[in-house]
């Protein structure tokens, strides 16, 4: 029973770990998703890069206004390029948190979650 | 327009605070390349000429400001170190001058222990805000161990915001602000007595936190803020530093039991001072 005990105890450390693991990786692809533009703050999201490229895909891709996480109004002068940013900002962070979800899914340990 | 760094150190006995900034300094210097100043005090300079750091405060600071030490009076706060406790007087009771010592244009102010360890921070630099600071605090465990008073600047009091992080540019108006925040300093015990809050410690969280919300006109507005400030409490503690990443153990609910977790690529603000020290040439080597 002591046995058991123990399993389980080393299990719950587990998987205490595991949980600031993934809550401190989530905030850290959330930070990255995170893009200063223009005097505006944008959360980098679904949302945003639909509405980018369906503006650009109506032919509307200079002097086009989006609104911030703030709401306020900001004018963005080539979307085209804000398009690019805001695309490789969003492949890059989600992608390091593809690679780094996986690390840390794969970890059976509090050790080797540590390495992670 | 000018950008940069100011950070605050002036040494008590326990904590050498000039060799935490010139560790967060150069983690600052090497992720948001701008430059940095220090601000400190003639007592701590004769300690770093007698420690034999002078020369690397030289190599680290844009510009090292020398201003009278605050009075200590009869600050002493307990600096933890997992469950050790250290009495030791708390000396920060001049944040509100960094509008007059900063030689930037738009300044960020980071705590000594607060190691910048990302970019992230360099996308507010053209916020289109005077002042930003961080309006919460977030523990790296997670919010069962985050009390109403991390989060509020007392039981009934307005919401704090965290002073850890502070963004603004050199104007009139954030002139206003800090002149507002040193007469909140000036008077605690009445600000006190009208926010409800306990006056025995200054902090820079609550003046900060009223001056912004007389600023705004008495009442929350929805504006641009700096994230929020990832933090490890004093009682956890920064075990090793390898590979980038920073391992810790973490105080289950601020108890006894310690759970290991590791941070890399993120920003962190480390309260136990005393494992930063214990750590000190492996942080280092991250600035490199």
């Amino acid at each position: 029973m002591q046995e058991q005990l123990d399993k389980a105890l080393e299990f719950a450390n587990y998987r205490q770990s595991f949980a600031i693991q993934r809550k401190t990786l989530k905030e850290k692809v959330d930070a990255k998703l995170t893009y200063g533009f223009n005097g505006g703050i944008f959360k980098i999201d679904r949302s945003l890069l639909n509405f980018v490229e369906m503006l650009i895909a109506k032919g509307r891709t200079e002097n086009v206004v989006l609104l911030d996480v703030n709401d306020n109004p900001i004018s963005i002068e080539n979307l085209e390029s804000f398009r690019d940013e805001v695309f490789d900002r969003y492949f890059t962070a989600t992608f390091e948190y593809l690679e780094e979800y996986q690390k840390i899914k794969k970890a059976r340990s509090v050790e080797t979650l540590l390495e992670v | 327009m000018s950008k940069g760094i100011v950070l605050f150190a002036h040494n008590n006995r326990q904590i050498d605070y000039v060799r935490m900034a010139i560790l967060a300094a150069k983690l600052a210097n090497k992720n948001l390349d701008v430059p940095v100043s220090l601000v400190t005090d003639p007592s701590t300079i004769d300690w770093a000429k007698e420690s034999g750091i002078e020369k690397i405060m030289g190599d680290t600071f844009d510009k090292i400001i020398i201003t009278q030490r605050p009075a200590e009076g009869s600050k002493i706060k307990n600096y933890f170190d997992g469950n050790n406790r250290t009495p030791a007087p708390f000396i920060n009771g001049n944040r509100f001058s960094v509008w007059d010592h900063t030689p930037y244009d738009r300044t960020l102010m980071i705590d000594t222990d607060y190691l910048t360890l990302t970019n992230n921070l360099s996308d507010y630099w053209d916020a289109d805000e005077d002042l930003l600071i961080s309006p919460r605090y977030n523990d790296i465990q997670g919010k069962e161990r985050t009390g109403y008073l991390d989060t509020h600047i007392s039981e009934t009091g307005i919401e704090m915001l965290w002073a850890t992080t502070v963004m603004f540019t050199k104007n009139e108006t954030t002139k206003v602000f800090f002149d507002l925040v040193e007469h909140i300093k000036t008077k605690y015990k009445m600000y006190s007595d009208v926010y409800r809050f306990n006056p025995l410690l200054f902090r820079n969280d609550i003046a900060f936190s009223i001056a912004k919300h007389i600023m705004n006109g008495y009442q929350n507005i929805d504006e641009y803020a700096l994230p929020d400030i990832f933090s490890t409490a004093d009682r956890d503690i920064l075990v090793d530093v390898k590979d980038g990443k920073l391992k810790f153990l973490i105080a289950q609910n601020n108890g006894d039991n310690y759970v290991a977790t590791s941070v890399a690529n993120k920003d962190v603000h480390v309260m136990n001072k005393f494992s930063i020290m214990r750590n000190y040439d492996k942080l280092m080597e991250l600035a490199q």
